[in-house]
This record gives structure tokens, sequence and C-alpha cells, in this order.
């Protein structure tokens, strides 16, 4: 049992220097874009690096790693440095350095917590954020287009300051999008008056648009235009950035249903459909490369059969500066290539708070990138989390 | 695990052997239905899902067919009017004895399938079996009969009542349908309706298929007016258009299962039906000074143990909290300490099942998030099996949380045990069992607060998991519920 307290301060200002130097380089590789590959010594060598500032500068983090007997000069490899569990941001203030001295401080949404608590992230350097999700975003969503006119279906940043899904798509409007119309607000109501102005606008000048939103979003405003009669066509080569449902939600969207209306009522087609995979507690994403695989000579359809054949489809690709690994979702063994496990990424974006993060989605690793798997529709959970959190909202409900 | 068709294989009356599956290799199978005889099933192959190495068949109802049995079954329930209550608790205990005896049949096939299908070890299976199939003899339901009714004749003839005479009736069809976390549920709401005459369509619940339908097969022997009077079937949940057809068709309505599940069953179920819903609950242990000195707390350490490895901590009953009261020897901190250490023995006598990937997912993430608070600080202790699931959490913050099951429990401690309402009161709507130990004689003072809090049984840690027949479950007496009373006032 290992005494908690705050670190000392010359501690604290030391991993305060080293993090900003270390900060600093990772931005100029991330700048490099993701097609350069990490080798695994250099991503070993940057991951020990990032666990030392971490474990200096972390008394929880400290205490965990002393607890499981791990110290920063016994570990040479990204996997011997301990993951902790998603949960654990919110318990915990996991920030290598102090509280304070965050830039910001980004919220879960909360919508699988089954004890009702939000994580939270501390992010140290913004900038660090902006440059690991920048080249990422361009990669895989725009590859062929610059500047298009953007409409978010995800609220402005201003709007949900601690939404750090908001912060991605605000820095993707100033960085790589033209004109930006914002069409969710803050709490979550839909603009579809202005989103038909917006793509009209917009789309009036025969350019590609880039539209964002989460899954949920996407149905709200397909129910809505199908409701009024009437589709909202974007102009060829438009592309969608969709993120979320994956995730355990209470009601689960069968994804060929909606591409198929996304298909039918904003004519943007399946393989101008970007899933994005991401969560408040990793600052680097993941997605299918459907945009950057499609013209490829080698390009196949990938073999989840619940979509369309579309090239990239059923496969998330992450940075060469995010590495994944299934683990056996008891003994937390790590899994050979393709078998089915929970997810465990190391993601050096995180250098401010925790790289290694253990997180409750179950999918296996191949050599084409990660398969997620969401809900199973036929696996009725077992009396378990699920009514819990009906529980848990009951009784939040009532307490106020 | 996904429902797929057989491409091959015929439906032939309910049973159970071997097949070869679709690709090749031979899986024990296990027929999920037991129909009225001569009723015709669907000219289908039927689906399957495959689970624990068992391949699980069901009947791809439709709604006419689902309609055509319910009238099938109005018709047998019509002609057990003039069954005598006492003959037709008699004739259905004989199925409760059989599950019993170790040489029977019956209880063979029972275990053979249960463990697969319900992912409990084989100990865990055959210890639930006997503890849901001693409620199930003739003894027990004539007990539930005079402990409910008073007078057990009452559903056989008007019985002089004051001013009044009274008969009961059972519903002329009860549709119930079950959730499948605890195998045996099914088949004491099967009986229960045959208690009372009623005739009845079994929805079974994906982990309690076996008992139900092989209960119904062995009544066809022993009783086949009851057993033309009953039937169960399976189809994934949520699949509206059968259910809907039952839903229709049902004078009595009884569903257990998530509040979602409810909600949605709620909401399709004609106002003309009664409705009794038997929503997701959660309960808990309080262990009091005077079973906490250090020669008496094995005692209750080994009931909690106990409490919380049956089921593998699916059922309502089975404790997400033990609140362990301060001065009296052992404190929560060392009491956790035993319970991690009956919960590694019960590994070796009771093993936990298996746990559903998303299960674990979830187990992981509060071990791993407990560690990290251990870790930091003398608030949090962790205690757990490893690979084994079972995992102790000693919390000092005493707020009440729900467990993620498969055998993981959070000691807490309070001052007092009459602080213990007031923490619950937020759960009111879903409390239900309180598992009581050394609190002498402030038993009554306590279940009235935890009454007044919303629990509906409050009972010895040992009794947690198997409610008497007769217990009223979550609140109503299990029979009267499903009761119509009729009253013939004299003239005056």
């Amino acid at each position: 049992m290992v005494g908690g307290g705050g670190g000392l301060p010359s501690e604290a200002g030391r991993a305060g220097g080293a993090f900003a130097a270390l900060a600093e380089e990772l931005k100029v590789r991330f700048r490099q874009g993701v097609g350069r590959p990490l080798s695994d010594a250099d991503f070993d060598a940057l991951a020990c690096r990032a666990f030392e500032i971490q474990f200096d500068a972390s008394p929880a983090y400290r205490a965990f790693c002393r607890g499981r007997g791990v110290d920063p000069g016994a570990v040479v490899t990204w996997e011997e440095i301990p993951a902790v569990p998603a949960e654990a941001f919110k318990r915990l203030d996991l920030v290598a350095g102090a509280p304070r001295d965050a830039e910001r401080v980004f919220v879960t949404s909360g919508t699988t917590s089954s004890s009702g608590i939000r994580g939270r992230h501390f992010v140290l350097d913004l900038d660090l954020y902006r440059a690991s999700l920048l080249p990422n975003f361009r990669a895989h969503v725009l590859p062929d287009v610059e500047r298009p006119p953007l409409l978010s279906l995800i609220p402005a940043p201003a709007e949900a300051p601690t939404s750090s899904l908001s912060f991605m798509i605000g820095t993707v409007a100033e960085e790589l999008a033209g004109p930006a119309a914002w069409l969710v607000d803050g709490r979550g109501r839909l603009d579809v008056k202005g989103f038909r102005a917006a793509a009209a606008e917009y789309g009036g000048a025969a350019g590609a648009l880039l539209v964002t939103g989460t899954a949920f979003s996407f149905v709200h405003l397909i129910d809505v235009l199908r409701a009024e009669g009437c589709g909202a066509a974007l102009p060829a080569g438009s592309r969608i950035m969709e993120t979320g449902g994956f995730k355990g939600r209470a009601r689960s969207v069968p994804r060929e249903a909606l591409y198929g209306a996304i298909e039918e009522l904003l004519g943007v087609p399946r393989h101008h459909v970007v899933n994005e995979y991401g969560m408040t507690e990793l600052l680097s994403q993941l997605y299918e490369p459907v945009l950057t695989r499609r013209d490829r000579a080698d390009a196949r359809p990938g073999p989840d059969e619940e979509v369309e054949a579309v090239a990239g489809r059923g496969v998330h690709v992450a940075p060469p500066w995010l590495r994944v690994r299934a683990l056996d979702p008891v003994t937390l063994d790590p899994l050979e290539e393709g078998r089915e496990g929970l997810l465990c990424f190391f993601d050096l974006a995180n250098a401010g708070s925790v790289c290694h993060v253990l997180t409750e989605d179950l999918g296996a690793v191949t050599s084409e990138g990660v398969r997620l798997r969401g809900r199973v529709p036929a696996a009725e959970p077992r009396g378990c989390s699920r009514a819990m959190d009906e529980i848990m909202s009951a009784a939040e409900g009532r307490g106020g | 695990m996904t429902e797929q068709v057989a491409g091959s294989g015929d439906a032939q009356a309910g049973n159970s052997g071997d097949a070869a599956a679709a690709d090749g290799a031979a899986l024990p199978t296990f027929d999920a239905w037991a129909l009225p005889p001569d009723f015709a099933i669907p000219r289908i192959p039927p689906a399957f899902f495959d689970t624990g190495g068992v391949r699980v068949r069901y009947l791809e109802a439709d709604p006419q067919w689902v309609r055509d049995l319910a009238d099938t079954l109005r018709a047998a329930g019509a002609r057990l009017a003039g069954r005598s209550t006492g003959a037709i608790a008699d004739a259905l205990g004989t199925v409760g004895e059989r599950l019993l005896d170790p040489d029977d049949s019956l209880r063979r096939e029972a275990l053979r399938f249960l463990p697969s299908t319900s992912g409990m070890s084989e100990p865990m299976a055959a210890a639930v079996l006997d503890g849901m199939a001693a409620d199930w003899t003739a003894n027990r339901l004539r007990a539930l009969l005079e402990r409910e009714l008073g007078e057990p004749g009452l559903l056989d003839r008007f019985i002089p009542d004051g001013p009044r005479r009274v008969k009961a009736f059972g519903p002329a069809l009860a549709v119930q349908v079950l959730a499948g976390s605890v195998p045996g549920v099914g088949t004491t709401a099967l009986l229960r309706s045959l208690l009372v005459k009623s005739p009845v369509l079994i929805k079974a619940g994906r982990g309690d298929i076996v008992l139900p339908a092989l209960a119904v097969r062995a009544l066809g022997k022993a009783a086949p007016d009851l057993a033309a009077a009953c039937a169960v079937v399976y189809w994934p949940g949520g699949r509206s258009e059968p259910e809907d057809a039952a839903l229709l068709a049902a004078d009595f309505v009884a569903v257990y299962g998530s509040d979602e599940t409810v909600r949605a069953v709620r909401a399709r179920t004609p106002v003309s039906a009664r409705f009794v819903a038997y929503h997701h609950r959660v309960s808990l242990a309080v262990v009091g000074r005077e079973a906490l000195s250090v020669d008496a707390v094995d005692r209750a350490v080994v009931d909690v143990a106990g409490a919380v490895a049956f089921f593998d901590q699916h059922g309502c009953v089975s404790p997400h909290v033990v609140y362990v009261e301060e001065g009296g020897g052992v404190d929560g901190r060392a009491f956790a300490t035993r319970l991690a250490g009956a919960l590694a023995s019960l590994e070796e006598t009771l093993p936990g099942g298996v746990a559903e990937p998303l299960e674990a997912a979830r187990l992981q993430q509060l071990r791993g998030a407990a560690e990290m608070r251990a870790a930091a600080g003398p608030d949090v202790e962790l205690h757990h099996g490893g690979a084994d699931l079972w995992t102790v959490i000693f919390e000092a913050d005493p707020s009440f949380e729900t467990s993620c099951l498969n055998r993981t429990i959070r000691v807490k401690p309070v001052d007092d045990l009459s602080q213990v309402a007031e923490l619950v009161r937020p759960f009111a709507r879903h409390l239900q069992t309180i598992g009581v130990a050394g609190v002498g004689d402030r038993l009554g003072e306590l279940a009235d607060a935890l009454g007044r809090a919303g629990a509906v049984r409050v009972a010895p840690l040992d009794s947690m998991p198997f409610p008497p027949p007769w217990w009223h479950h979550d609140g109503q007496g299990p029979l009267t519920v499903m009761l119509r009373f009729v009253d013939v006032e004299s003239e005056r």
C-alpha cells in the first residue's frame, strides 16, 4: 500500500519541463503525417519517455504502477507499461502535471456509464491534440479536397466547451475546412432548416461539402428529412464523417440502414461515409479507410457482411503514434492476431495524461486494422449492467 | 452466438439428443419448446443458437400459429375446471420430485443441458436445481396454496365468507414472458399458473429454456390434462409479432426482465389483461455487530459468500453491497478480506460460471479502477480471483452502488445499521431482498425502516437465494395476483 498525496513541486516542475520537450518532439513527428511509419524501436523509446514523465508527475498512476511492481527503470517496450482502465478517468485525476495547469478538461458524455460519474481528461497541451487529430482527419476524410465547407451536426466548441469531439471538429473547421455551419446546439437541438439552407448555399458552388455528426444526429436528421418528404442532395464528392454507433447504447442503429438512408436523402454514396472511432480518454482517433482504399488496385471488400461491400469498411486504422492490442477479456493476456478481445490502446498523444488505456470495447486486431464489435444483438445481457444503467438513472432522476 | 435458421433438420415433437450441425460437427441439441400433444409445429426448419457447446433449436413462430396455440391452450384450460386443486398440486409435485431424484432420467437430462445453456458451472447448476425444485414438490405447492389462500378449496367451489360466498378463478389464459437470467424462474411461473387452473404460455428466457420445457414434457406422462394446458416457446427478445399475438390473447400477463423489456411489453398488452411486472431488482446484505465477533463472524462471511455466488449473482435476490456495522469486533475491512477468502474457497465447491465478453469487459474496468484507488489511498481495498471472476471491493464510502455481477461485491462500513435505509432510499423502486444477520432485537425496527425505503423482503443471510414458495414476490402474493374473486351475495 502506497500513500497518496500530491507530487512535490520540484517533481512536477521537472516533469513539466520534460513533458514540454516531449510534446514539442511529438508535434513535429505527428505533423509529418500518418503515412510515415514509426519503427517499433522509435515507438518504444517515445513510450518509455512518456511513461517516465507520467510516473513522476501523477501520484495516482505512480502508486498504481508500484503496486504492480513496475517502474520506468524496468520498462523497455510499450506493452510492459501498465494500462489504466478508462473507468479510472472517472475516479482519479490522471494528469502528467498539476491538474490546475491543464489547458482544458474534457468530460465524457456518460452515456455508457454505470456509475453515473463522468470521466475527465486533463489536457496539458491542446496543440498536441491538434497535432494528432489534423493529419489523421485530413488523410482519412479529406485526402482529395481542400477546405470544403463544413456542415456540422456536432455542436460548436463554444457551445460544448468540455466536449473533446466538439474541440476536434472546431479545429478541423479552423484548419481544414471552408465556411462552417453549426447545426446542432449545445443542448442537442438540430436545426434542419439551417441544414437545408447551408446545403443550398454552400452546395451552390458545386464543390464537395464535409458533413460531420454522430450516428444519432444523422438518424435524427434523416427522420426529419423523410418526414418532410424531401431530401437535401449534397454535391458530388461530398463526404460524411460519422462517429459513434459502435459503443453500447440503448438503441443501436443498423449501419446499413443508416448509410442507405444517407445515400437516398443526402445523395452521399456509402464509400464517402467515413466512420470515426474515438473516445474522450484518447486524443488520437481511428478511421475506416473507405476513401483511401477504394481506388487501390488491391482493394477488396471487408468481410463485414452486414454492410454493403465497400473497400475499407469494417476495419479502423490507427495513426502510427497509436498502437492497439486485443486482450483476453478475463485474463487480460494479449491475444493473437484476429482474435476478439478487449481493446487496449497506447496513444502517444496522451503524453500529458496516461498513454496506455484499457477500454470496454471489443474488437480484433489484424494486419488491416482493428475490427470493432458493437453490441451483439442476439446476446441479451444477463441481468446485468444495462439494467443497472436504468436503475442508476432512475436513482439519479429522483436525486435531481 | 448469432441466430440462424438451421439448414436442415426437422422439428419433431420437442426433444433433445445429438444432431449433425450444419458445419458438420456434432453438437448436443436441445429443443426449446414443449407443446400440447397433437398441436402442429410450424412446417419450417427450426432456427437455432449455439451456446457453451449445445445447439438450442427454437421454432420460428408466426402470429397465426401463436393465435392457434392460444386457442388450444384456452380450451384445455377450460377442461381443468372440475379438477380439485389439491390433486393438481399432487400431480405437479411429481415433476419436482423427479428433478430432485438423483436416479431419475429427468434430473439427468436437466443437468446435462443446464450448465451450458445457463453459463453456470456444473456444481452451481446442480445446486440451483436443488434449491429451485425443492419448491416444486407436492408438499411445498400445497403449503403455497394454504399460506396464500387459507382455504385451497376456494379455487374449487364457493366458500361461505360472512355475508357472501366466494370462489377464486385463475385467468382463462396466462402469458408469462421470462427473462432467462436465473434458471428455474420459468418453471415456477409455469407451476403457479397451473396451480390456479390457468392454462399458460411460457415465453422462455434465453438462459432458462431447459427446465420449463422438461417440466412440461414430464407432465405429459404424469398428468396429460395439465400438460395439454401449457406450452413453452422461445424466440429472441424483442421479436414483436409472435409476442403481440400472445399478448392479445392473454387475460393475465407477467413479465420478468429489465425495465426496458417490461416497458415494451406493457405498452403492447391489452388494458383488459391483468399485468404484473417483475422488473429488475437489487438486493443487499447487512451484518450487525452481534454477528461480527471474532467467533461468530465466519458464519456471516460464509452466508454472504453463498448469497453472492448463487446464480453467479444474476438473481434479483443476489446482493450488490454488504453493509458491515462498526464496533462489532471484526470491521468492514477485515470482513472484506475474509469474504474474499470465502469466495475463493467456493471456487472449489461451487465454481463460478462463464462471463460474456461484455460482462468481463465491465468487470475489468471495475477491478482496474479499484486497483488504482486502492493504490492511491486507504479508502479502497481490492481482492479478486484473477481468472476466477469473484471480486471483493472494500470501500469506505457507504453510498449504495450496483454491482456488475458475476460474484462482484462491495463491502461498506456503516456506523450504525439504522443508516442503511437512508443509503438505499434512492433505489427504492428497485429494492428487493435485504439479507440480515446480527441485528438482534433491532430486527423489527430495521425491517420497518427498510420497508419504508422500498424493500420487499427481509431474510436471514443464508436464505437470500431461495425465497420460500409462499413469499410475497416483489410485494404481492404470487397466486392471488393472478386471481379473480367472484362474490355471491346472500339475500338480505
